[in-house]
């Protein structure tokens, strides 16, 4: 029988669960260790404790007692959360503590107060102990829940999660709603190129786009998505979350800070997608401690305005993105947003397409993003210049330009311009550009 | 064992608790019928979007009649919070039904879990007018009958329980029924080839279809079924 110490219990007591002291994400933009080990979440590790089911209901009274005790000062304090809250945590904790195959049961049982069978033992996930001191951690030290657990459900994903890696938030899902349902059924093509995820931390945003691309495309030309992070934590957390979903061979991790890695794949991408650092400096102090005292500051701090990350990415974006490529970053909110349009519109004139911004559930206009343009794809061909010539040239609707050695040519709606030996072709109706190129192709030898 | 004996019954304990969160109500449906304190919803005859076809529509296009909110957060969301606010409130604008999820751990699964309980809650309350002359079963009603109703034919299939999805259907035909013939569960019973016991047995395997039974009946001052 455990013997169950109601307090008193040191934190020192689980190992697997080191507190680590906040200040020590202040320093991490300039730490560098290499091998950092994720940790297992708890919903993963075998079921190789027990404890009777007693010892149980005595935890989860005290565990559902302290949270009670909370009621409404946290909320007071920083915006935190409630009793009501921590209570549905530890019923999710309770979840993941016990074996999956008599779960309901056992949790029906806490639920109820039922005194049958005390003495029954129940398969759990960790030790009894550890939970006393986990459950401490989560109201005294305002430890993240998704920190004690080890994992956050995020759209269909459980993404593993630990101290240094940002803890994936639900209004990011709406990203993945953007790439399905904006991005790739506008552009189907999209689907079979690289995307890549700027500061993916636990690499939600990656996986996630990873699977939505595999739905979305044709045949077997699946896209590829390449991860970066700074941070060595998130580096080694992301990779595991990509193996854990069998997306090794599709999605790539790769340590560096925002396009510095992506040196390869300038100008190639369908899809550039981030939730980067945006709240203001200002606000670090206030945040919640939840957030401010535990999640990585790296991820949190946006600069002054909190738009220093956001305009590094406006920045090197264009010159990522491949023609008809689609982009869609996170930001703080209206503000942020509207900020980033005006500054597009005076600063980058004609480097970007119809911007759009897009509210996240709760109404905040959150994301902002750039439309994809359908059909816009990039054709490698051999083809003189000076010598091309439409074959319906004699067409009213079709319309040759030519400046700055760069030659245009209008098929009814479809725009094709030359340049070098490169194609670009917007294809707006269903003529499909496969079945021009040939014909091109043809004349020019003719010529 | 102790868990064997914990059995069954704690399942539907929770599948109980769940339901708590269920909220039906209407915010000014546009044809309110109501009939003894049960709320319910018909769909006009002149209408030709015929209401049984709510169930039959995929996903994407229930949601497309649906107005889906979530609880606002207070304060900047984002990065700012760790606060689970992942709960999905779900109104289908035809029927002015609610269905909420809370208690999922993504916003993403709660939409999901929402659109279920909606699916339900619509079976439950949206209902279908019956012509009882001529009379006969439809698929979605036979798949959800046991094996020994005399209307089961052998395309019918095995008899599907209230996990399966497809089980909403054949409740929403069955209550369909037991409404049109006032609450009469031999009356429904002779209709569907069955006897009396094998379908209150039926009626009591599910929980919400028990309730709206019972709801009806009380309404009628006929006995709960028990």
């Amino acid at each position: 029988m455990l013997k169950l110490r109601s307090s008193g219990l040191s934190c020192g007591v689980c190992a697997n669960f080191r507190i680590t002291i906040p200040r020590c994400y202040m320093n991490s933009k300039t730490t560098s260790s290499i091998d950092v080990k994720p940790k297992v979440p708890l919903y993963l590790r075998p079921p190789s404790f027990s404890a009777s089911l007693s010892e149980l209901t005595k935890w989860h009274k005290w565990a559902k007692n302290l949270a009670s005790s909370v009621g409404s000062s946290f909320i007071n304090l920083d915006n935190g959360p409630d009793s009501t809250l921590l209570r549905r945590e530890l019923n999710w904790l309770l979840q993941d503590l016990i074996e999956l195959q008599h779960r309901l049961v056992i949790l029906s049982r806490l639920e109820s107060g039922n005194n049958e069978n005390p003495d029954v033992s129940v398969a759990l996930r960790a030790p009894l102990e550890e939970m006393y001191c986990v459950w401490r951690q989560r109201i005294e030290k305002r430890r993240p829940f998704q920190y004690v657990v080890g994992c956050e459900h995020w759209r269909d994903l459980v993404l593993s999660v630990q101290e240094g890696v940002l803890i994936p938030r639900p209004e990011t899902e709406v990203i993945i709603d953007l790439v399905e349902g904006v991005a790739l059924n506008n552009a189907p093509e999209l689907a079979q190129s690289f995307w890549a995820d700027l500061g993916t931390g636990s690499g939600a945003i990656a996986i996630a786009t990873a699977r939505a691309l595999a739905t979305h495309a044709r045949g077997d030309a699946c896209g590829r998505v390449i991860a970066t992070d700074l941070s060595p934590v998130a580096v080694a957390v992301a990779t595991s979350n990509v193996q854990r979903y069998g997306l090794q061979d599709v999605v790539e991790v790769r340590k560096g800070s925002w396009f510095e890695p992506l040196k390869d794949v300038q100008g190639k991408l369908a899809g550039v997608l981030s939730n980067p650092p945006y709240i203001p400096s200002g606000d670090i102090s206030g945040l919640q401690a939840e957030v401010g005292q535990h999640e990585p500051i790296l991820a949190l701090d946006g600069g002054i305005s909190g738009t220093n990350d956001l305009l590094h990415l406006i920045d090197g974006v264009a010159s990522m993105l491949k023609p008809g490529g689609f982009f869609a970053f996170e930001t703080n909110g209206e503000q942020q947003c509207k900020f980033l349009v005006e500054y597009i519109e005076n600063e980058k004139p004609g480097s970007f397409r119809d911007m759009n911004i897009v509210s996240d559930f709760a109404g905040i206009q959150r994301f902002l993003s750039q439309l994809p343009q359908p059909g816009m794809e990039v054709y490698n061909l051999k083809l003189p210049i000076k010598s091309a010539r439409c074959p319906w040239s004699n067409n009213d609707e079709v319309h040759v330009v030519e400046y700055e050695g760069l030659t245009s040519i209008t098929v009814r709606r479809e725009i094709f311009s030359f340049k070098l030996s490169t194609i670009s072709c917007r294809r707006l109706n269903p003529l499909s550009f496969s079945t021009l190129a040939p014909v091109l192709q043809t004349r020019a030898e003719d010529d | 064992m102790a868990t064997a004996a914990m059995g069954g019954g704690f399942m539907n304990q929770i599948m109980r608790s769940n339901t708590v969160s269920l909220v039906g109500k209407a915010a000014a449906p546009p044809w309110p019928w109501p009939l003894k304190g049960f709320q319910l919803y018909c769909c006009s005859n002149t209408n030709n979007n015929n209401s049984n076809t709510y169930l039959t529509l995929k996903d994407e296009e229930l949601m497309r009649q649906c107005e889906l909110n979530t609880f606002k957060a207070s304060g900047p969301g984002g990065q700012h919070r760790n606060k689970r606010e992942s709960a999905v409130r779900l109104k289908h604008l035809p029927t002015g039904i609610i269905a909420q999820a809370v208690e999922d751990r993504s916003q993403h699964m709660n939409r999901a879990s929402a659109l279920a309980r909606l699916r339900t809650l619509i079976a439950l309350k949206v209902r279908n007018p019956v012509s009882l002359e001529s009379y006969s079963p439809p698929p979605e009603l036979l798949q959800i009958l046991p094996r020994n109703s005399t209307h089961r034919r052998s395309d019918s299939g095995p008899q599907i329980g209230p996990n399966n999805p497809k089980f909403i259907l054949g409740m929403q035909a069955l209550l369909d029924l037991i409404f049109a013939v006032d609450g009469s569960i031999s009356d429904a019973a002779k209709l569907l080839g069955m006897s009396t016991g094998a379908l209150s047995r039926l009626i009591l395997s599910d929980d919400s279809l028990w309730k709206a039974v019972n709801k009806l009946r009380a309404s009628k001052g006929m006995k709960p079924l028990k």
